[in-house]
């Protein structure tokens, strides 16, 4: 953009910080209540068990105690879920993982719903578990789901595959593990529901998608959902892990129950880790294959993503990974086959990145082994096989949009941390630290996807004196979108920023923009924003008054409406992938990272010394807040790639909470640089695209990269934690997870999993999986 | 038990169960809900306030504990209607925030700090956050805001 903009590019200070820095009740868990009730969930006490019996009566009886539900109290449909509803509201037949939900009270105090849980009680009859995914495909393993196991199964072959492998001078193929990240956002889930004198069910509850979040209400009270209104914003944390419901539904069950008095739910973070959604864990089996000049000439992968007990996001996690399972180079041959399968171990859903970091980390310690056998610099090897405009993606999606790698790769490259990369490993102490540097490149769809409605949509309201107010659902769970959104509407309405107000995630108030998720909130907020500021811009041209201040009042007099509404649907590919549900994506960010570690050789500590995070935004809209996701999505991917996971054992969780999930603090996440580079995107809102999840991406491959560099060894498990890094480099066999009888696994896996016959999913929208006599036809 | 403690300038006499805890008061009783409660464990310092003027968690305190004390919540860190102290204008303009959940627990932790230590080095800032957990921001704004609030006369 060559013309002036006074607001869009600008390091605006977040809107939303003085009342955050002075403790005011913005979080819907602060709110003050008059004379509120407490709610709490029983949990199931089993991973897997058939329900016998559930008996209430003692619960219901002890003084207090204002209501006690069951499966028996839920009017509407019996079950939630994104995609499809699998997941029971209140259990009935059987529950599956530990979090399940069997029964719900609400009591005068917090200590007695507590009693009344205690004196529930449940008969159950235990089931066999399954809590290895890759188990879960084979034939007889037991089922979580009558339907089957595998929820989702996804393959995707284009060219040669064989010939390609056949000729290729260099394969590499390893088989990679991904942890259960947890998102541990500080404010566990919560909220307050209450049924209004008028007759509405409000619920006040920190979410991502707040008019979905109403419609899966509205189904399970078999209500009209414009009954129902979500105040849903802002959020203390949510990285994914509150896009689908959390406690929205038990709320609305226990205020149908409470006679008009607010009830409150908070989880306790063992609760929260517990029946909370997780990141995906993955087994990538990756085979990589490239010519004597380092043309890559083919890519396979075999993917299974646990999804847990239920599928939330299940699928378009598996599939955006598959999707990105070339990353930012060119594949003329690929042959992948990913499934997503149900377990007892838990429930997994969305998180920052959405299953792409689960497959780069594969791709990319590929590529560097690559390079490490041709005797190339793996940057340069990289850069020769950047997908360029115009190129296909590894999936066959034909690259139309600004595409980012090749600017993103060269800010990487005149970063210090690469540029001196020497310099900086030579510094090292001890002599017993080894120090390497490594680097990862990414990119990642935006939106939802090709085939799956993806909108966005705002209000403006003109206010006395000039002043607007502005309605999006898309909530503020930290991003800094509120900030980005007045930035936005003052630099199209013409006004300053202070002029502004945003409302966001409520659904009585704002319009309908989908969801924070998927980095679309910039791309869709700002978006629907100019295009219903240029209403106002007419409201204002109609009164014939010069100021809005004026316009205001001519529109009063007349009695013109002062508020407007836009939409707009977001672009998408013109093809859809076959057998691919969702892909591809039409509009890509991209980054790169490098690391520089330190390994302790005597205790397998890896210490991350500095990260150069390379980000191409588009359109920058507000820098400040670009380096602060950056930073913040490094600082989560130095947890993935060192120290996180939720350790489940037989279904049962083992680190629930803070004291024995770690995570990493200010003294274990490195100094983060951040360069922004600013691919032009023709389709976005002042040319911007978005780049909240990209930066998690690149940071596990690049420090897996860097211990390679620092010490010799490639870790193929996440989290690389000291031990598993000493065990690596000891060559202690315990480190080495690829066997003879793993591959044997794998091999069974993939029959089985081909072989499976697929029950056609219920839900809406979910294209029958192509099966393997498809594929030959 | 009775317990009588001045909470931001304000005494409070309360009868309380012995077992409640100070977060628990803050929040409910005095409906102080600007100090949050994020692993009920003493481990991410978000509920830190202060008592008699050092850093405590409130998550691991009895309000019992607290009689005849004062207390600090980051309600009282703000001087006046509209203002900012200067270690949340030092936030606010290093953008040392994000979600914003742990926001006073790092301000409740600086306060004393920085009083002791008006010119940290950044390994000492580092090493004096640690105790708390950010999951939004990667810590490093907060770092910069802490170093603004240092280089303009220690947040005081």
């Amino acid at each position: 953009m060559t013309n002036q903009q006074t607001w869009i590019g600008k390091s605006v200070h977040r809107v939303d910080a003085p009342a955050k820095l002075k403790g005011e009740p913005v979080y819907m868990t602060d709110r003050p209540l008059e004379n509120p009730c407490f709610g709490r969930v029983l949990r199931s006490r089993y991973p897997h068990a058939r329900i016998l019996r559930i008996d209430t009566a003692k619960a219901s009886a002890l003084p207090g105690v204002i209501c006690v539900l069951t499966h028996k109290d839920v009017p509407g449909l019996n079950g939630f879920g994104i995609v499809i509803p699998d997941q029971p509201v209140l259990c009935f037949d059987k529950v599956r993982m530990m979090g399940d939900a069997l029964a719900l009270v609400a009591a005068e105090t917090p200590e007695i719903a507590a009693a009344a849980l205690d004196l529930i009680e449940v008969d159950y009859e235990p089931l066999p578990i399954v809590d290895d995914a890759l188990a879960a495909i084979m034939p007889g393993s037991p089922l979580v789901h009558e339907t089957g196991n595998i929820h989702l199964r996804t393959v995707i072959r284009r060219g040669e595959v064989a010939q390609a492998f056949a000729e290729a001078a260099v394969v590499v193929d390893h088989v990679y593990f991904t942890p259960r990240q947890a998102h541990m956002f500080l404010e566990t889930e919560g909220g307050v529901g209450q049924l209004m004198p008028n007759g509405e069910l409000h619920i006040w509850c920190p979410a991502q998608a707040a008019f979905r979040d109403r419609l899966q209400v509205a189904r399970l009270l078999g209500w009209d959902p414009e009954r129902i209104r979500e105040y849903s914003s802002p959020s203390g944390g949510a990285f994914g892990g509150k896009d689908e419901l959390t406690v929205q539904h038990y709320l609305a069950l226990l205020a149908l129950h409470t006679g008009g008095r607010p009830v409150k739910i908070h989880l306790s973070r063992e609760e929260s880790t517990v029946a909370g959604i997780k990141r995906h864990p993955f087994m990538v089996q990756m085979r990589t294959a490239a010519a004597a000049d380092g043309t890559f000439l083919a890519q396979e992968a075999f993917v299974v993503a646990d999804t847990g007990a239920y599928a939330s996001l299940g699928g378009p996690v598996l599939n955006l990974a598959i999707e990105h399972i070339g990353g930012v180079y060119r594949f003329p041959s690929l042959n992948v086959e990913g499934y997503c399968v149900y377990t007892n171990n838990g429930i997994s859903g969305a998180f920052r990145g959405f299953g792409v970091p689960q497959v780069l980390v594969a791709l990319e310690s590929n590529i560097d082994e690559i390079a490490r056998r041709l005797g190339r610099d793996p940057l340069d090897l990289r850069r020769q096989n950047l997908i360029q405009r115009g190129d296909l993606s590894a999936i066959g999606n034909p690259m139309t949009t600004g595409v980012g790698n090749q600017a993103v790769l060269e800010a990487l490259e005149n970063s210090p941390t690469w540029k001196e990369r020497t310099a900086k490993k030579a510094a090292v102490t001890d002599p017993w630290k080894r120090r390497g540097v490594g680097i990862g490149l990414c990119m990642q769809g935006l939106g939802l996807g090709k085939g799956i409605p993806d909108y966005g949509a705002a209000v403006i309201e003109l206010l006395p004196g000039g002043k607007f107010k502005v309605g999006i659902s898309i909530q503020e769970i930290g991003t800094g979108n509120q900030t980005a959104y007045a930035q936005f509407a003052a630099e199209a309405l013409g006004c300053d920023v202070a002029d502004v107000e945003v409302i966001q995630g409520d659904t009585g108030y704002s319009a309908d923009a989908g969801t924070v998720t998927a980095t679309r909130s910039v791309f869709t907020g700002g978006k629907a924003i100019q295009i219903t500021a240029e209403k106002m811009v007419a409201l204002l041209r109609s009164t014939g008054a010069e100021s809005y201040a004026a316009a205001y009042a001519v529109a009063r007099e007349r009695g013109l409406e002062t508020k407007v509404r836009g939409s707009f649907a977001w672009p998408e590919a013109d093809e859809e992938i076959p057998g691919a549900f969702g892909l591809p994506h039409h509009i890509y960010g991209y980054g790169a990272q490098a690391a520089l570690v330190e390994v302790d050789t005597l205790t397998g500590e890896v210490q991350v010394l500095e990260v150069a995070s390379v980000v191409d935004t588009g359109k920058s809209i507000n820098p400040m807040g670009v380096e602060g996701q950056s930073e913040g999505g490094v600082a989560q991917g130095v947890g993935l790639a060192l120290m996180e996971d939720t350790v489940v054992r037989e279904g049962r969780f083992l680190n629930a909470n803070m004291s024995n999930y770690i995570i990493p603090t200010a003294g274990d996440v490195p100094k983060v640089e951040t360069f922004i580079v600013e691919v032009h995107e023709e389709k976005g809102p002042s040319g911007a695209k978005g780049m909240g999840e990209v930066p998690i991406v690149p940071t596990m491959p690049a420090i897996f990269g860097a211990i390679y560099d620092a010490v010799g060894v490639q870790m193929f498990r996440a989290p690389a934690t000291p031990e598993r890094v000493y065990m690596a480099m000891m060559g202690d066999p315990s480190a080495t997870e690829d066997t003879p009888a793993l591959r044997a696994r794998i091999a069974e896996g993939r029959r089985a999993g081909l072989a499976a016959q697929l029950h056609q999913t219920e839900g809406e929208g979910y294209a029958q999986p192509k099966g393997p006599e498809d594929e030959e036809a | 038990m009775k317990v009588t403690v001045a909470v931001n300038g304000t005494y409070y006499t309360r009868e309380v169960e012995p077992r409640l805890l100070l977060s628990d008061f803050l929040r409910h009783e005095l409906g102080l809900t600007g100090t949050h409660v994020g692993c009920e464990h003493g481990v991410c310092g978000a509920c830190t306030v202060l008592v008699d003027g050092q850093a405590v968690r409130s998550c691991l305190t009895f309000a019992v504990q607290m009689d005849g004390a004062a207390v600090t919540t980051v309600e009282g860190l703000t001087p006046a209607e509209g203002e900012l102290h200067p270690l949340q204008e030092a936030f606010r303009e290093a953008h040392g925030l994000q979600c914003g959940f742990c926001t006073a627990g790092f301000l409740m932790t600086l306060v004393p700090y920085l009083a002791e230590h008006p010119n940290p080095s950044e390994a000492e800032i580092r090493e004096a956050l640690s105790g708390n957990i950010c999951r939004c921001t990667g810590y490093q704004n907060i770092v910069k805001a802490v170093q603004l609030a240092a280089a303009k006369g220690g947040g005081r």
